[in-house]
């Protein structure tokens, strides 16, 4: 049998777990290519308008795989901690899928997280074993998914790091923050790291070390019930007083709920500390020309600010 | 001494003012929401906050001019972005220069104690036969303005002259601001029902029936929703709000801790076409639409605030309810940039609609014909 999993929302987190939990199960995956324009075409036709661009690009990569799988793996992410959603749009996932596209309901693999159990591979024992896969093999991909795994998330900034990161000579580190399927998305976002790559080291929220989680979120008046943003107050916090940064780029697509809210407390919390901040919306119909334009001098404004200084 | 507001709500204001006051509280009362509030509003917000949030900042800040220096209000703890509201406002507020104190209504985090220690330090008059009475003023007041609303809504399409229908309402709600007795408010409430129904009507064919379903504050704030109840009966409908304020306040805050699946009618409704809850009043939109197709309503009319991610989701499963229960939908989005006049003419289309299709129906088989239509 043949599982697709598409490459889309926070397959950016937990990609890599998928695939492999599924390789050891004795299925064959297929995972959907980087977005490209016909992907997203396909996903903005099914979608109504008000969606918001990353769903409509899911639909993109499912409508992609469905002739070519027998099974298409959708994430049901209520939960993935305990005291914080994903996102409204996450919690009815499977119910758009349904909905744009019903002819796929048969092939359709929900695994759902939450809201009581938010252990992600729990979830996806349960679902193989509803399969008909035998305890044997769950509990060999268990054993198998104890050892950590780096996200593709985190393998494309060290990626990054690593290839353009040391040969530049440029001392500017730039924080990205953003969801990661607006940081690693090359299509959905224009390729900005690459654009970002040529001129300044970046850090992202995926390189965030696992003992600074929760500590600026902790900070907070009020505890955050996003676990994406909460996940960007933790590495703010970290970007400010351990990498030292010198200005913050935040990528967020057209309407996004939760970014409205947290990407203006992070710019409050940004201003406060009197580091420079570029917000970069993302639909489908942002221009190149305009992206270049602005990176460009918001890389200019930080170079004559790291000299003045 | 503290001089507290609250964000507007619809007709809420009313049993609100009642509450606090019989706790002793110096209460602010916001002018109603009006083109200033929101242009105040949308100066600050956030660009894609959504609408509530705009409109309640304009609230406050109307309130501040009148020299209110603390905010009562009610939190959350997701998915939805309302119960983030307060912290985000008073932030906003503060940058602006008004340090107000807020007073967020939410489950207490570490022991139930907590609210009442709250209740103890905010309010004056905090006996519990004091706390009582406050509550069941204030419950007494809101059951009589939805029963009042219901029965407006009602009889609307019916009568000779609709603007006696608004008069009538406007003055019972002068009225009722102003009792401040029990039995004034039973007295209020019944005589302006009874008024109601004795307004000059003439029989007619059965007028349309819609149903409004959406986020709720959309449906209860008829000063945003630019009185989309008064547009609809004006043209002949029969409009059946689904959501009320009392109906709201018994399923949070009462259903929710003593009835563990109360929710489980709305879910089993919406199961067919919505799975999971989603925050907000995501998963009650499309209970509420199904129930309007079994119950054969002529059309539902979805009401959201630009960027709701719970009513978007909603928004992409409808077509399909519409198109297998076979009852036309029209979602409405509505921010600081909507303007009557697009709501009025998309109603109006809407309504011509439904009644061809009511037309036709008759005229071919007798009964009313199950056909497709979805649209938005």
């Amino acid at each position: 049998m043949k599982i697709g999993i598409p490459r889309a929302l926070l397959y950016f987190w937990y990609g890599n777990l998928w695939e492999r939990f599924w390789k050891v199960i004795g299925w064959e995956v297929e995972t959907s290519p980087p977005t490209d324009h016909q992907i997203l075409k396909s996903g903005v036709e099914l979608a109504i308008d008000e969606l918001c661009l990353p769903v409509k690009v899911f639909l993109g990569h499912v409508r992609y795989l469905a002739p070519r799988v027998e099974r298409i793996m959708i994430p049901h992410l209520i939960k993935v901690e305990r005291e914080a959603y994903i996102c409204p749009k996450f919690m009815g996932l499977p119910d758009l899928v349904r909905h744009a596209l019903p002819s796929l309901k048969p092939q359709l693999e929900v695994i759902r997280v939450g809201p009581k159990q938010t252990d992600l591979v729990s979830c996806l024992e349960k679902a193989a074993l509803n399969l008909g896969t035998t305890k044997s093999l769950v509990y060999k991909a268990r054993k198998e998914l104890r050892q950590p795994l780096k996200s593709p998330g985190q393998q494309m900034s060290e990626w990054f790091q690593v290839n353009n990161g040391e040969t530049l000579g440029s001392k500017l580190t730039i924080g990205v923050l953003g969801h990661p399927y607006c940081i690693y998305d090359g299509f959905l976002n224009l390729n900005i790291l690459k654009r970002l790559s040529s001129s300044a080291r970046f850090v992202t929220p995926e390189m965030l070390p696992e003992n600074f989680r929760g500590v600026g979120s902790g900070k907070l008046n009020k505890r955050l019930f996003w676990t994406m943003g909460k996940l960007q107050f933790d590495a703010v916090d970290w970007m400010l007083n351990q990498v030292k940064v010198d200005g913050f780029i935040q990528l967020v697509t057209f309407a996004c709920g939760p970014e409205a809210i947290v990407g203006d407390l992070l710019e409050r919390r940004i201003r406060d500390l009197k580091k420079p901040f570029l917000r970069l919306y993302f639909e489908e119909h942002s221009g190149e020309a305009g992206l270049i334009t602005r990176l460009e001098a918001f890389i200019d404004l930080i170079k004559y600010r790291s000299r003045a200084c | 001494m503290l001089r507290v507001t609250f964000p507007h709500i619809g007709n809420c204001y009313i049993p609100f003012r009642t509450l606090l006051q019989e706790l002793g509280i110096e209460l602010v009362v916001p002018p109603l929401t009006s083109q200033r509030t929101i242009a105040l509003g949308i100066k600050m917000a956030p660009e894609f906050a959504c609408f509530p949030l705009k409109v309640n900042l304009g609230n406050f800040f109307e309130a501040i001019e009148m020299g209110a220096n603390a905010i009562f209000m009610a939190g959350g703890v997701g998915p939805c972005r309302f119960g983030y509201y307060g912290e985000l406002q008073r932030q906003i507020l503060k940058e602006n220069g008004h340090d107000l104190e807020f007073i967020v209504l939410e489950a207490p985090k570490t022991h139930p104690l907590e609210l009442w220690e709250k209740m103890k330090r905010y309010f004056p008059r905090h006996r519990l036969h004091d706390i009582s009475r406050a509550f069941s003023l204030a419950w007494y007041k809101a059951e009589a303005l939805d029963r009042f609303d219901r029965l407006a809504n009602q009889i609307r399409p019916r009568v000779n002259q609709v603007e006696a229908v608004d008069l009538l309402q406007e003055s019972f709600y002068n009225s009722l601001d102003r009792a401040c007795l029990g039995k004034d408010i039973k007295r209020i409430g019944t005589e302006a029902l009874r008024e109601l129904r004795e307004l000059p009507f003439e029989l007619r064919p059965k007028p349309l029936k819609i149903a409004i379903v959406g986020e709720i504050y959309m449906v209860l704030e008829p000063r945003v929703n630019f009185q989309i109840e008064r547009m609809l009966g004006a043209m002949g409908v029969e409009v059946y709000r689904n959501i009320y304020f009392t109906d709201w306040v018994r399923d949070q805050l009462v259903y929710s801790i003593i009835k563990p699946n109360w929710r489980k009618q709305l879910s089993l409704l919406a199961r067919p076409y919505l799975n999971s809850f989603v925050g907000g009043h995501g998963l009650e939109t499309i209970a509420h639409t199904v129930e309007s197709g079994i119950n054969r309503f002529d059309g539902v009319v979805q009401l959201a605030p630009f960027t709701c991610m719970p009513e978007i989701v909603a928004m992409q499963v409808l077509p399909t309810v519409s198109r297998e229960l076979s009852i036309p939908t029209l979602s409405l989005i509505i921010d600081e940039h909507s303007a009557e006049a697009g709501i009025k003419t998309r109603l109006e289309a809407f309504v011509d609609l439904l009644a061809h299709r009511i037309h036709r129906g008759r005229s071919k088989a007798g009964g009313r014909k199950l056909e497709a239509l979805s649209g938005y």
